[in-house]
């Protein structure tokens, strides 16, 4: 019965202790060191807007030209400069004789989306961050990282209806089921949702999101972020069975969602993983695409449609039915 | 490899698609055995242990003789193994927005994705920022040599940028070209790798960088330098190239090869040298271009892009739900290959084929090679005919070219082994092996509106087939696999088939495909209202593709 499941492709149900990245601009100031363990929260970082570019101010290599100035020999590019005359700012690169720093206006922290240990950190890159607990992979995110409760509107099938989302909603993470559209992105944002988890959403929709939301955080009343995570593509397509038990198990929790990678972090206590039947697979693409079933054995090479010869395997499906099933449009769980 | 063993795989290791074909050596001819291909999430290990298991039910002597008859011994079996993936990414920092095209234009070609900023256009913030993010995996970096006046003064804040790049990025390799790699011999802080970009250009395309005096490689133009960075082990860019030239050399024949994959297209031309000179004959070269917008999905995905494919596409589909699909196909490119995936891959082949042959048109010659081979993931999926066709519709050379498909991803395997001797030998057993016939195309340009075009005879063993050529149609005559006819073309006006003139008589091979009559214009002309587009896009496909109800 399991010969030729191995041909079918396998993905992590959920991902344990994921390192997840959190960008940093120029100018941006690490408030934690490499190898800190922070809580649920923690203050990791200062943002900073309005950020440009200027000299600090003439000096000789290694000795301080100013008063309050306390660079040395070892000042490095992207280490901070303490400078206490207005000139403090991430060093940029020497130039003539002097460092360039960056300077801008403190604005808001960034802050741990789950609890876990700093990895790493590169100024005017990011900081690498071991979320500890369990995660839910997804295919696209935009915004964030931003943190609140884990809600279901509908996590079966079908689209998120507006009209479904009020003000009860504000600083949950909603799961929402097959796709959303632009309105219901819009309402939920007015409502104050953090965040969405869908199964899929179309790149249009997405980019839009992601470009209003910068515009968002261009300006001066900025709303609180806002983030979504997609998890299984741009189509249409309803959440796996297994992603949802673990999603209605975690109901009621504080989790997260991360862009990059793209992810729902659920923390330590991201509920009960579900026990998985070690023959179930899930059609992800084609005309059956979103049903389950159990392996029943290789099919060999087959035509389908348009009379294309492909490599399949035969699936039950809880009716009863059976079908012979391209390779390709298969996936099962590890 | 091939001189103490029985067997041994050969892996094709692409984005979407992993192919595992089993060569063995039977009858003292090494013979391709059985392959098989799956998507390429699927561990190595596991598809060869198929490919033996299927071997050894089939036949278990013959998979005792190719010491493959225990599938769990067969990740034992010595590999030649040929990898491609996405192309890395270069950020270019150049002093002015000249010197940033012409450094991208060097890269690109050289088969990096490229993003760029310049002093001219970007505050420094903005260069340190590109060089610092995440997804870049080299910097180029430098000024025109000699530099003009206003790059000479932004070149000692950009050698400040590098040095501050290098300094946060210690594991980052950098490459300096023109005045800044000048300044910058010498010495270079921080424990990264700094490569000086070279010069001495035949062409003149990049005559202005000069190479800096580090090592002892030979001073080669910037594109070379820097592709010779960008490739990786068993690239099988460079892998199908060289068996390209060992094809060409065995057949004695002008071999294109045409690969469309989901990270880049590629174009291979190989000619066998002349045979009246001893010390070249029985070799060949080959001439290779990798074009990255000539992926099958190309990034980014912008709305040219996606409305290039839609313009090949038999059933409406509005932008938005097409972007979403491609970005699904490059996402999970072997996902829904049959129905309506099988068509949007058709179509996304076909637009990539017209990126390609747009791209490379200078670089090529127009007259057709006597044989056109398809490979790469795109064709892995779509019956032959259907490829023959994609082919005929947009690589349009007056002239008439046999068509193949390398249907088990031999030719990036075969072409990791260096030795062109052993090579060539390896290709010459295989030869009958490597490529599926899909037919020959017949296209003659210069062909005048009318009722007749003049009349076609076809004589093959099978007998002969006489029919009359209507302007503006694609006939087919059914010609299988392994026949050859000659093709007796009597035109009422001169037209352009090879030379230019009324009668020709072509020997043609057949294929899946069979002899393809193509008197569509040359270029193809398309209606351009949509419905009548679809209508005729339609009628083409459904006469060679068996399935297909677009």
């Amino acid at each position: 019965m399991t010969d030729g499941l191995d041909l079918v492709a396998t993905r992590p149900l959920v991902v344990h202790d994921p390192v997840v990245r959190l960008p940093f601009e120029i100018g941006d100031r690490a408030l934690v060191d490499i190898g800190v363990a922070v809580e649920q929260g923690a203050a990791l970082a200062v943002r900073m807007r309005e950020v440009t570019a200027g000299p600090a101010g003439q000096r000789r290599r290694g000795r301080a030209v100013r008063s309050g100035s306390i660079e040395d020999g070892s000042a490095r590019s992207g280490s901070w400069s303490g400078a206490q005359d207005g000139a403090a700012g991430e060093r940029l690169f020497e130039l003539g004789g002097g460092w360039w720093v960056s300077r801008g206006t403190p604005d808001e922290e960034l802050t741990a989306p789950v609890a876990g240990v700093v990895r790493s950190i590169r100024p005017g890159s990011g900081l690498e961050f071991v979320a500890s607990g369990v995660a839910v992979a997804g295919t696209a995110a935009t915004g964030g990282p931003v943190r609140g409760r884990l809600e279901a509107i509908d996590a079966r099938d079908g689209d998120l209806r507006a009209g479904a989302i009020d003000v009860a909603r504000a600083g949950a993470i909603l799961v929402v089921g097959g796709r959303v559209d632009a309105e219901a992105i819009t309402r939920a944002r007015a409502m104050g949702v953090r965040g969405l988890v869908v199964g899929g959403m179309s790149e249009k929709v997405l980019h839009d999101l992601a470009a209003s939301e910068r515009r968002q955080l261009a300006s001066v009343h900025r709303p609180p972020p806002f983030a979504v995570v997609v998890l299984h593509g741009p189509l249409r397509r309803p959440l796996d069975g297994p992603v949802r038990t673990i999603l209605e198990a975690a109901a009621g929790r504080e989790v997260a969602i991360v862009a990059d990678p793209p992810m729902l972090l659920l923390g330590e206590h991201g509920g009960s993983l579900p026990q998985i039947d070690p023959l179930a697979v899930w059609v992800t693409q084609g005309p059956l695409a979103g049903r389950s079933g159990r392996w029943a054995g290789l099919a060999g090479s087959r035509r389908f449609r348009a009379g294309v010869q492909l490599e399949a395997g035969f699936v039950l499906f809880p009716d009863g039915s059976r079908a012979a099933v391209p390779l390709g449009d298969l996936e099962r769980h590890a | 490899m091939t001189s103490d063993s029985r067997s041994f795989f050969a892996l094709d290791l692409g984005s979407a698609t992993t192919t595992a074909s089993l060569i063995g050596r039977i009858d003292g001819r090494w013979r391709l055995v059985g392959s098989l291909a799956v998507p390429s999430a699927i561990p190595v290990d596991t598809v060869t242990a198929h490919v033996a298991a299927r071997i050894a039910a089939a036949d278990p002597a013959l998979a005792r003789t190719l010491d493959v008859a225990d599938p769990n011994d067969a990740s034992g079996r010595p590999r030649l193994t040929a990898r491609s993936g996405p192309p890395p990414v270069i950020a270019v920092l150049a002093a002015s927005e000249a010197t940033r095209i012409l450094l991208s234009d060097a890269a690109t070609d050289a088969g990096w994705r490229v993003v760029g900023a310049s002093l001219e256009r970007d505050d420094v913030l903005a260069l340190l920022g590109l060089a610092l993010g995440p997804p870049i995996d080299m910097i180029l970096a430098g000024t025109a040599d000699p530099a003009p006046s206003a790059e000479r003064d932004r070149a000692a804040t950009l050698d400040a940028l590098i040095a501050a790049v290098i300094d946060r990025r210690p594991d980052a390799t950098v490459v300096l070209s023109g005045r800044l790699a000048l300044a910058a011999i010498g010495g270079r802080p921080g424990g990264a790798e700094v490569l000086f970009a070279p010069a001495d250009d035949p062409a003149g395309t990049v005559r202005r960088w000069r190479r800096g005096p580090v090592g002892n490689d030979r001073p080669e133009p910037l594109v070379a330098f820097l592709e010779r960075v960008r490739e990786r082990p068993s690239d099988a860019a460079t892998a199908v190239a060289r068996t390209t030239e060992s094809l060409a050399a065995v057949l004695g024949l002008r071999v294109e090869v045409i690969d469309i994959g989901m990270s880049a297209g590629r174009r291979v031309a190989a000619s066998p040298t002349d045979r009246a000179d001893p010390s070249t004959s029985g070799h060949a070269r080959a001439r290779s271009v990798a074009i990255r917008e000539a992926a099958l999905v190309p990034q980014p995905l912008d709305d040219v892009a996606v409305d290039e494919v839609m313009a090949w596409l038999t059933t409406p589909l509005d932008r938005v739900r097409l972007r979403d699909r491609l970005r699904e196909l490059g996402r999970v490119p072997w996902g829904e290959a049959d129905g309506g995936g099988a068509e949007l891959r058709a179509a996304a082949l076909r637009a990539a084929l017209a990126r390609l042959v747009a791209a490379t048109a200078d670089r090529f010659p127009s007259d057709p090679p006597d044989l056109v081979v398809a490979t790469g993931g795109s064709a892995a999926t779509l019956p032959g005919p259907a490829i023959a066709l994609a082919i005929a519709d947009t690589v349009r050379r007056p002239g008439a070219s046999g068509l193949a498909l390398d249907h088990a991803r031999l030719l990036g395997p075969l072409g990791t082994i260096e030795d062109d001797d052993e090579r060539r030998r390896l290709v010459e057993d295989l030869a009958d092996d490597l490529l599926v016939p899909l037919g020959s195309v017949v296209t003659p340009a210069g062909i005048r509106a009318g009722r007749s075009a003049g009349r076609l005879t076809v004589r093959a063993g099978t007998g002969v087939t006489a029919l009359d050529l209507v302007p503006g149609g694609l006939q087919l005559v059914d010609l299988p696999p392994g026949h050859v006819a000659t093709a007796e073309f009597d035109f009422r006006d001169p037209v352009r088939l090879g030379a230019h003139g009324r009668r020709f008589a072509i020997e043609a091979g057949g294929g899946l495909g069979g002899l393809l009559i193509d008197l569509r214009d040359v270029p193809l002309h398309l209606p351009d209202r949509l419905e009548h587009r679809r209508e005729l896009l339609a009628a083409w496909q459904r006469a060679l593709w068996v399935g297909f109800d677009g």
